[in-house]
């Protein structure tokens, strides 16, 4: 079983895990033109390699960085939002 | 027939040519290369010599022939989608599929099975309702029938399905299983004899843009020059698009999928059940073919998971409980290459003479026939075919998705 | 006044037992035969009275009430009067009398009109308790999660999956062995229950009454 590691409840089974997917930056929505947003709420940068993802442990409902491989699946590090 | 056979056993030689000829070298130019050897690649080549005459292309294939996402496919053929665009074009493909064995002259194992998806809520029951008026709008085969009708198509199965009961079924009469590598093959031979030159075992990689326009592409075995690439390699699309620059919101997820031991044959049509994340079929060769929803997160993987067996043969139990000593014998992955409105992206793209056949994740098998017919068709004229017009990659920037998503749930 | 009803009360209705008025719920308090928990014994201690409380403030807010407060996220302690407080993450407590204490309504009364940066939190959780020689059985059965692993002195709090469903489970360090305190949303409640009493069964254990379950806790925080 594949084992992801929370910051606060240490390591878990992933199945007790989800995610929000890739951490990006959020342009402005006040003043970003209609294509930047487009980019932002579509486009997604997947190619495979080491990726800054959100993930959530559920039954805890803490959420926190996950830093994985998208082709090896390993997972390199986890830390909380503040700790970045 | 018989005869025909007889000749396999008394001759020493193998009496049947290959299904395509292995060229050794590459050509430095050709008019057209495609990269990928999966069904939608190879029948793009099909339909470019037979249709349009453009026999002077090539197919890259990486690894080996349906090696991709064709050969890894569960097969299920339907065409009960939801938007004017999804239905018109799988209608179509549908339509070719029904003479296919003919057109490629090579018995493709089409058999046409009728596909139940299940209804364990209201809630569902409801969504399916919906499905199936929108279908018959647009002159699809498709009705909502009760458990009673479920139950007198396949016998076997336990209507109360571990406590949550099926209330009632979407039935498509028109969904087929087929053979999947033997599509591959057929489009391959079929190109084959056209003059489409089909190399294994070579990677393409990189693709020569100068002035906004393609003039070539790099592989493991020298360079190429062409001005027109159509890039229909699913899983690996975002990888090729990140050489040209452009963007995308495909996600790579891994889709599992597995076999059971051949059985007698006691499942004629196709069954899925949303809500338990299970489909199944039985082969000409009496194996199960199961299925379940996506692997939760993205990765560019073929790995297989414990947890996927574990979880599918759970929820079949509860729908076949007299299955408790089946033996799963095969199970495996393919890279399914998901868009946000699960609806593909093909055609033109900003870059003059990149051709772009993506984004068909978990359901692209079923349209592998019109994706040859209508990619070709927008390669020779350089212009989008009139059915996927909808599907282009610059939707996203102006906010024109497709909203597939209710037809399509479950990956198949 | 309205009896309140346990989320376990429709899967325990059929079973033989005495029953009783407590915390205005009526509750199984004894069934005939209680002897078979000492290979493992299921209990519904969902009467206890339970309060919530989050927000930036709500550690001060509880001290400033006289609760000890647990100093690391996911642990717990005992709470003077009976009863015990669970910290379930930075700013989110769980505190539940025992058969005696009255904390809860008072923490509930004083936060009619809470301070700011203090939120009360409806808790109508299932409250499930196990105990005997074999509950380690059990969990292997049901939760990915290795209880062995665990420091009771430690005082953890394990928030994590059990069957499919979420649950916060705290161990505690009794005479012979650990009792297993869960708690999960009441509309999980009945399938998470019939599951471990099904499990029970198999494994030669009852399903038992508060009452048949207090020998087993010693003192029960
Ligand atoms: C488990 C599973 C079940 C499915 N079930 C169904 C179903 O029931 N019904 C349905 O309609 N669809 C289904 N699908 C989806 C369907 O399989 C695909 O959408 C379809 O087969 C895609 O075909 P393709 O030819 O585009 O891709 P592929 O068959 O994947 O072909 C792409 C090829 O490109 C090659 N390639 C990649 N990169 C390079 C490179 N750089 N150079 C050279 N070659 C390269 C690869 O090796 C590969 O062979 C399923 C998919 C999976 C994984």
């Amino acid at each position: 079983m594949k084992i992801m590691t929370c910051p606060i409840n240490g390591p878990r089974p992933i199945s007790e895990f989800i995610t929000a997917g890739a951490v990006k930056p959020m342009p402005n929505p006040q003043t970003a033109d209609d294509l930047t947003w487009a980019d932002y709420v579509f486009n997604h940068d997947s190619v495979p390699g080491v990726k800054r993802e959100w993930w959530c442990h559920t039954p805890s409902n803490t959420w926190f960085i996950a830093e994985r491989h998208t082709r090896t699946d390993e997972i390199v590090r986890t830390y909380l939002w503040e700790a970045a | 027939m018989p005869l025909r056979l007889l000749k396999f056993g008394l001759v020493k030689s193998y009496p049947e040519s290959r299904m395509f000829r292995q060229r050794d070298r590459l050509r430095p130019t050709y008019d057209a290369v495609i990269i990928g050897g999966g069904g939608h690649g190879l029948a793009t080549a099909y339909y470019l010599a037979k249709d349009h005459g453009i026999n002077n292309v090539a197919v890259l294939e990486r690894g080996y022939l349906g090696g991709g996402n064709t050969g890894r496919n569960t097969t299920i053929i339907r065409s009960n989608y939801l938007t004017p665009a999804g239905v018109k074009f799988y209608d179509q493909s549908l339509r070719l599929w029904q003479a296919l064995s003919e057109t490629l002259d090579l018995n493709l194992f089409y058999t046409n099975r009728g596909h139940f998806t299940l209804a364990h809520t209201e809630a569902s029951l409801r969504t399916l309702r919906w499905r199936a008026e929108v279908n018959k709008h647009y002159g699809i085969d498709s009705e909502v029938v009760d458990p009673q009708t479920v139950q007198a198509a396949c016998p076997h199965m336990d209507l109360d399905c571990g406590g949550a009961p099926v209330m009632g079924a979407l039935y498509h009469a028109p969904g087929s299983i087929a053979r999947h590598d033997a599509v591959a093959w057929g489009y391959g031979r079929e190109a084959d004899r056209q003059g489409v030159e089909i190399h294994q075992q070579t990677e393409v990689t990189g693709i020569r843009v100068e002035g906004g326009r393609v003039t070539g592409v790099e592989t493991i075995r020298g360079a190429i020059a062409t001005p027109k690439v159509i890039c229909a390699v699913a899983g690996f699309t975002p990888r090729i698009l990140d050489w040209v620059g452009l963007r995308s919101p495909l996600k790579i997820h891994p889709l599992q999928a597995m076999v059971s031991e051949p059985m007698k044959a006691w499942l004629d049509p196709i069954i899925v059940s949303s809500s338990l994340h299970v489909y199944v079929s039985q082969t000409a060769r009496g194996e199960l073919v199961m299925g379940a929803s996506l692997d939760p997160y993205e990765l560019h993987s073929t790995r297989s998971t414990l947890d996927f067996a574990e979880g599918l043969a759970a929820r079949m139990l509860d729908l076949f409980p007299f299955l408790s000593q089946a033996k799963v014998v095969r199970q495996w992955a393919g890279m399914a290459d998901m868009t946000p409105d699960f609806a593909p992206i093909m055609g033109k793209t900003d870059i003059e003479g990149f051709y772009l056949d993506a984004g068909w994740g978990t359901w692209g098998f079923k349209a592998t026939p019109i994706c040859g017919k209508t990619m070709a068709e927008t390669v020779a004229r350089d212009r989008n075919h009139e059915l996927i017009r909808e599907f282009s990659l610059d939707r996203f920037s102006k906010y024109a998705l497709v909203g597939e998503k209710g037809a399509a749930s479950v990956g198949h | 006044m309205t009896l309140l009803t346990s989320p376990l009360a429709d899967v325990l209705r059929s079973r033989p037992g005495t029953r009783q008025e407590l915390n205005q719920m009526s509750v199984l308090t004894q069934v005939p035969d209680p002897k078979p928990a000492e290979t493992l014994g299921l209990a519904d201690l969902s009467y206890l009275t339970r309060f919530g409380v989050k927000g930036p403030q709500s550690a001060s807010w509880l001290s400033a009430q006289s609760i000890p407060i647990p100093e690391q996220p996911n642990t717990w302690a005992a709470l003077p009067e009976g009863g015990l407080i669970a910290r379930l993450g930075r700013s989110e407590f769980l505190i539940e009398d025992g058969p005696d204490s009255q904390t809860v309504p008072r923490l509930a009364a004083a936060c009619n009109s809470p301070p700011a940066q203090v939120y009360p939190v409806l808790r109508q959780d299932a409250a499930i308790a196990l105990c005997g020689q074999a509950t380690q059985n059990l969990l292997r059965q049901t939760c990915s999660f290795n209880f062995q692993s665990l420091n009771l002195t430690e005082h953890p709090v394990i928030l994590t999956t059990m069957v499919g469903v979420t649950v916060t489970v705290i161990p505690q360090p009794k005479s012979h062995h650990p009792i297993y305190r869960i708690w999960c949303d009441n509309t999980f409640a009945p399938y998470l229950w019939q599951t471990l009493a099904e499990i029970t069964t198999e494994l030669g254990g009852t399903i038992i009454g508060t009452q048949d379950f207090i020998p087993y806790t010693g003192q029960m925080p």
